[in-house]
């Protein structure tokens, strides 16, 4: 969206208050969602239930088409569409309800700082792996992408799909890394969270902000997530406060969820934190 | 070291050592470690369109980027960052994140694509200074790397347009500063009196922006309007870099 045109959705935002029916829209979960759409869900699920805010989660085959910007997760709240994790944490200030108004400009600062590292580091590692790794690619990745569709549509778009995220880790300068790398990235990028995280209850010391949303979902989700091998769940395990920390939101924002769905763990999910 | 550590950069230009960031990172950062090698320009050879620059050659091996690079001279015992802690190392990780992020996209644009900066400023510079014929293919080849991306990041699929994406990566640029800015304060370095790797990327960053003489700078601008990062530029280039940097040739130690 331009500048003007986000100013104006501000302020349409500013003048309503959050809905009951705000529902969020996801690839469907036990076949088709991937690692890194399921860890941007998760963080805004729980950037959500932190605010209070309630939504519903709905699992739609075409949710990145049905997107704004092509990314998912995407909330439809009145009659405004937001996509990602940044717009929406804007889209909910609009309307009053923020996580961060504590925090001096110094802190928000390295607020910001934290986040485009688990951008940088963790979410670019989870594609590469799910879509530069071949192995994975054949395994994983290409079935669950194109499971909805029948064929020649699901080798077309699930080609499509990794070719686009190819060029992309191309012009970033990652097709140059092996897997080995990749996974030295992640170490380093748990250990700066880890370092900065320390004994805290959470990042910025007793209230939650949306850095804390972001790293549970990328977390929680490399944890349960089943992938060709355990090494990236390995890498982050060996960080005991992160698990910790990891463990704490989820009891803290989803035991009611968990209660109800004890039932219903998906195959690519193992469910629950081991 | 028994043979010299070699460190290929792009040459100098506009008062600083290199025009190029990623040159300056590891430059500055060699200043700041006190490590010994010997700085080669690329300029006028044909390493202007083989080489990913910087370079640092090491009996034999070639060590390539710059985080890889300042890695390798950690190792070799020059490091800035051995009185930081643990927390501060991974400040440092997340700030240069968040310069890959939200400025470098709009450094590269500013230098890059804007047509008027390209044509007057970036083009001529790097023309002049690559041998015949690359002087042809170079800039043309750095703008479309450049081009892409922006476009594969920033832009949203499938409106792959530049116009559309201008406007978000200079308003996030604009706050990176700004961010940058508060952080550092009024203190000479991010991390107390001395400087360290985190300095040595935003200066890297900060410092093309802040003395090329761009004809289209809305940019510039701005950083302009933000004393303690110019301050910042200003101090390292006098303390660590008094040499003229219109020199082709740099040996150290």
């Amino acid at each position: 969206m331009s500048l003007a045109a986000e100013a104006f959705v501000s302020q349409i935002a500013a003048a309503e208050p959050w809905p009951e029916n705000a529902t969020l829209y996801q690839p469907l979960k036990e076949d088709q969602i991937l690692l890194s759409d399921s860890a941007s869900s998760l963080a805004v699920q729980t950037f959500l239930r932190m605010c209070g805010l309630p939504v519903l989660v709905s699992c739609r085959a075409n949710a990145e088409y049905m997107s704004p910007s092509g990314k998912v997760p995407f909330i439809h709240v009145g009659n405004q569409v937001v996509s990602e994790l940044g717009p929406i944490v804007q889209f909910t200030k609009a309307k009053g309800h923020s996580l961060s108004d504590g925090l001096d400009d110094v802190q928000r600062a390295e607020m910001k700082a934290y986040m485009e590292l688990v951008n940088n580091m963790l979410l670019t590692a989870e594609l590469y792996i799910q879509w530069c790794d071949d192995h994975t690619a054949t395994e994983i990745s290409r079935p669950r992408y194109s499971s909805p569709y029948s064929w020649p549509l699901n080798h077309i778009l699930a080609y499509q799909k990794q070719w686009e995220v190819r060029r992309k880790m191309n012009a970033i300068g990652w097709s140059g890394k092996s897997l080995e790398q990749v996974y030295e990235d992640v170490s380093q990028c748990c250990q700066a969270l880890s370092q900065r995280l320390g004994t805290q209850p959470y990042f910025f010391s007793k209230q939650p902000t949306e850095l804390d949303a972001l790293v549970f979902g990328h977390l929680f989700t490399i944890l349960t997530t089943q992938l060709t091998n355990d090494e990236l769940a390995e890498k982050v395990k060996s960080y005991t406060n992160l698990l910790s920390f990891c463990h704490r939101i989820e009891q803290t924002y989803f035991k009611e969820h968990e209660r109800e769905s004890q039932s219903g763990s998906s195959r690519h999910s193992k469910g629950s934190l081991p | 070291m028994a043979e010299p550590v070699e460190l290929f950069c792009w040459g100098g230009g506009w008062d600083l050592p290199s025009v190029h960031t990623d040159s300056l990172v590891v430059l500055a950062y060699v200043k700041f470690s006190g490590a010994k090698l010997a700085v080669k320009s690329i300029d006028w050879t044909w390493r202007t369109i083989t080489a990913s620059v910087p370079q640092l050659h090491y009996e034999g091996t070639t060590v390539t980027e710059p985080t890889q690079i300042l890695n390798f001279l950690r190792k070799q015992r020059f490091n800035a960052d051995f009185e930081l802690t643990a927390k501060q190392g991974a400040d440092t990780m997340a700030y240069i994140a968040l310069l890959e992020e939200k400025l470098r996209p709009t450094l590269l644009h500013t230098f890059w694509v804007d047509a008027e900066n390209y044509a007057n400023l970036t083009r001529p510079w790097f023309t002049s200074h690559s041998p015949f014929p690359l002087n042809f293919f170079v800039p043309g080849r750095q703008a479309s790397l450049a081009l892409s991306r922006i476009l594969l990041t920033k832009a949203e699929s499938p409106l792959l347009n530049i116009t559309e994406v201008e406007g978000k990566i200079y308003s996030e640029a604009k706050e990176c500063l700004n961010l940058l800015s508060h952080r550092l304060g009024n203190f000479h370095f991010f991390f107390g009196d001395t400087p360290t790797s985190l300095d040595a990327f935003v200066f890297g960053h900060i410092a093309p922006l802040f003395k090329a003489p761009l004809p289209s700078g809305q940019l510039q601008k701005h950083l302009n309007q933000l004393d303690n990062l110019c301050q910042f530029c200003n101090a390292i280039l006098k303390n660590y870099f008094t040499d003229p940097p219109a020199e082709k040739r740099m040996d150290y130690g």
